[in-house]
C-alpha cells in the first residue's frame, strides 16, 4: 500500500470556486425573463445617460437568485457602457454587511471612486452630496445596487431611501447620475416605508419564484460542468441534491452548497466519485443558519460571542443560557484567540442582531428567578455543529 | 517656485511622494503618511499648488490633492521620483 507521502491527491473538483456563493456564472437558467426586464429597465443608460435615472426593486426568498441576477446585469451592462464610452458604474452593495447603516453603504461606494477618502467626519447627508459631486466631477453615472435592503430599512427605516430616491430633484437641470437597484427578501418591510418612497420602488418590480426541482436541476447541470471533473457527478446525484434543494424552498444557493459539501466528503474518503451517501451526509451538516453566507457575513466578535455560546450550551447541555453566562464563555473565547473583549453595551447589541438575523433566540427570565436577565437559545442549530462551523471559520482566518 | 525650494524641502517632497505612489489623497491621510502636522501639510500643499505642481479637487469640505497631469513640470518631477525609487 502506498505511504501517505507516495499517495497521489485525487480529488472530484476541477475548478472548486465555480460554486463559491460569490462566483456570478456567465449565463443565469431560468432567469432569463428577469434579466431581460432588468436591461429594458435601464435601457436608458447606455443609450441617452443623463436623461433620466431609474429605480428597480428585485424581490423573492432566498436563493432564487437576486444577488445573481443583479450582479450578472452588473457587469453586462458596465462592459456594453464602456463599449460605447460611457462612464458608467454599477456598485454592489450589501446592507446587512454595512449593518443596515446609510453612512457606511454610502461611504462603501465612495471608495469605489476614491479608494482613500477620509472614513470618517460627515453625516449620511454629506456623503449623498459628495457622492453627487463625485458622479459630476467625473462625468460618471451609477447603478447603485443594495442588496439586502430589508437590513436599511429594519435599522434607518424611510429617510435614507427617500433622500436617495430623490437626491436629483434639488438638482434641477443637472444630468441624472444615480439609479437605484434595491434588492429585497420580504416584501412585508416595505410597509415600514412611507408611501411616496414606498410607490416609486414598487413602480419596477421584478420578483423571483422560488426555483423547482427541474429549474435546480438545470442550474446544476451548469455548476457541475463548471467545477465537476467530468463524470465524478451522476446524473442521479445531482438530481438527487435539486430534490432537496427543491423540498428546501427551491434554494439554489443551498443546491449549490450542498454539492460543494457532497464533493468534499466524496474528497475526504477518497472516492473517485460523488455518491448519494455523500450528499446525505453534507445534508446533515447544513442547517439552514449555519450556512457559510450567513455566520461569515458577521463580525469577528460577533462570531466570538456566538462560539462562546454554542459551546457552553453544548457543554452544559442547557436549552438556554443567560446573558452573564454568555459573557463569561465569550471572555474565555477572546482569550483563547488573544482579542480583546468587547463592553456589555456591544455584547447586548450583537445579541439582537443575531436574533433579527434568526441566528438566536432570546427572552426574558421569568418568575422563580432573581433578578431579570436575558436567555439565550439556538433553536435551529445543534450547538456542536455552530461550534464546529464556527471554530473551522475562525482558524482559516489565523491561518 | 525655483526647483530648489520645491526639492529643499522634506516635507515637499515627502508629499509629492506620496501623491506619485497613491495618486489622490486627503489632505488629513497626506499629513498621517508623511508624518506631518496638518497646518504644515496644508502649507506645503498650498506652495505646491501655486507652483502648479499640484491640483484640488473638492467634495464638500473634503479636498483630494493630485499630481498637475496638465503641467510638464508636475510630470518631471514624478517622473523622477518614478525612477529614483526604481533604481535603489
Amino acid at each position: 500500500m502506498a505511504s501517505l507521502s507516495e499517495r497521489r491527491y485525487f480529488s472530484v473538483f476541477k475548478d472548486e470556486s465555480k460554486l463559491d456563493i460569490n462566483y456570478v456564472p456567465p449565463s443565469l437558467p431560468h432567469r432569463e425573463q428577469q434579466f431581460n426586464f432588468l436591461n429594458h429597465f435601464f435601457r436608458f443608460a447606455v443609450e441617452s445617460p443623463g436623461k433620466m435615472a431609474q429605480r428597480v426593486l428585485i424581490t423573492g426568498k432566498i436563493g432564487t437568485g437576486k444577488t445573481v441576477l443583479s450582479q450578472r446585469f452588473g457587469i453586462n451592462i458596465m462592459r456594453e457602457a464602456q463599449e460605447k464610452g460611457i462612464n458608467l458604474h454599477y456598485v454592489h452593495i450589501n446592507c446587512r454587511e454595512c449593518k443596515g447603516s446609510p453612512f457606511q453603504i454610502l461611504q462603501r461606494t465612495i471608495l469605489e471612486f476614491y479608494p482613500h477618502f477620509p472614513r470618517r467626519g460627515y453625516s449620511a447627508e454629506d456623503l449623498l452630496k459628495m457622492l453627487m459631486e463625485i458622479l459630476d466631477e467625473q462625468n460618471a453615472y451609477l447603478i447603485l445596487a443594495m442588496d439586502e435592503l430589508d437590513a436599511l430599512i429594519h435599522s434607518a427605516g424611510s429617510d435614507p431611501i427617500y433622500s436617495l430616491t430623490r437626491v436629483q430633484e434639488g438638482r434641477l437641470g443637472a444630468p441624472q447620475r444615480l439609479s437605484l437597484l434595491c434588492i429585497l427578501r420580504q416584501p412585508e418591510h416595505l410597509d415600514m416605508l412611507d408611501p411616496s418612497t414606498r410607490s416609486t420602488l414598487q413602480r419596477n418590480l421584478i420578483q423571483l419564484e422560488e426555483y423547482s426541482a427541474s429549474q435546480l436541476r438545470d442550474i446544476l447541470n451548469d455548476r457541475v460542468a463548471l467545477a465537476f471533473r467530468s463524470g465524478t457527478v451522476s446524473e442521479q446525484v445531482f438530481g438527487f441534491v435539486a430534490d432537496s434543494a427543491a423540498s428546501e424552498g427551491g434554494d439554489a444557493r443551498y443546491a449549490i452548497e450542498l454539492l460543494w459539501r457532497a464533493g468534499k466528503y466524496a474528497d475526504a474518503l477518497e472516492s473517485p466519485m460523488v455518491l448519494p451517501e455523500h450528499v446525505r451526509k453534507a445534508a446533515v451538516s447544513i442547517y439552514p443558519v449555519v450556512r457559510k453566507d450567513m455566520i461569515s457575513s458577521l463580525d469577528l466578535h460577533e462570531k466570538l460571542f456566538l462560539l462562546g455560546v454554542a459551546r457552553h450550551l453544548k457543554q452544559t447541555r442547557n436549552a438556554y443560557l443567560c446573558m452573564g453566562d454568555a459573557e463569561e464563555a465569550y471572555g474565555v473565547v477572546c482569550e483563547e484567540h488573544d482579542e480583546k473583549r468587547r463592553g456589555h453595551t456591544q455584547l447586548w447589541k450583537y445579541v439582537k442582531e443575531l436574533t433579527a438575523l434568526g441566528i438566536v433566540e432570546t427572552e426574558i427570565s421569568s418568575a422563580g428567578q432573581r433578578g431579570k436577565t436575558t436567555l439565550i437559545s439556538l433553536p435551529k442549530v445543534p450547538a456542536i455543529d455552530l461550534e464546529r462551523e464556527l471554530s473551522d471559520m475562525l482558524h482559516a482566518r489565523k491561518k | 517656485m525655483p526647483i530648489e525650494d520645491v526639492l529643499s524641502s522634506k516635507g515637499r517632497v515627502r508629499i509629492l511622494r506620496i501623491l506619485t505612489d497613491i495618486g489622490e489623497l486627503n489632505i488629513s491621510e497626506i499629513a498621517r503618511r508623511a508624518g506631518l502636522n496638518y497646518t504644515t501639510t496644508n502649507q506645503h500643499l498650498q506652495a505646491l499648488e501655486n507652483a502648479g505642481l499640484i491640483r484640488h479637487k473638492k467634495f464638500g469640505r473634503i479636498r483630494i490633492f493630485r499630481f498637475n497631469e496638465e503641467s510638464p513640470r508636475a510630470r518631471m518631477i514624478r517622473k523622477l521620483i518614478d525612477s529614483w525609487d526604481a533604481n535603489k
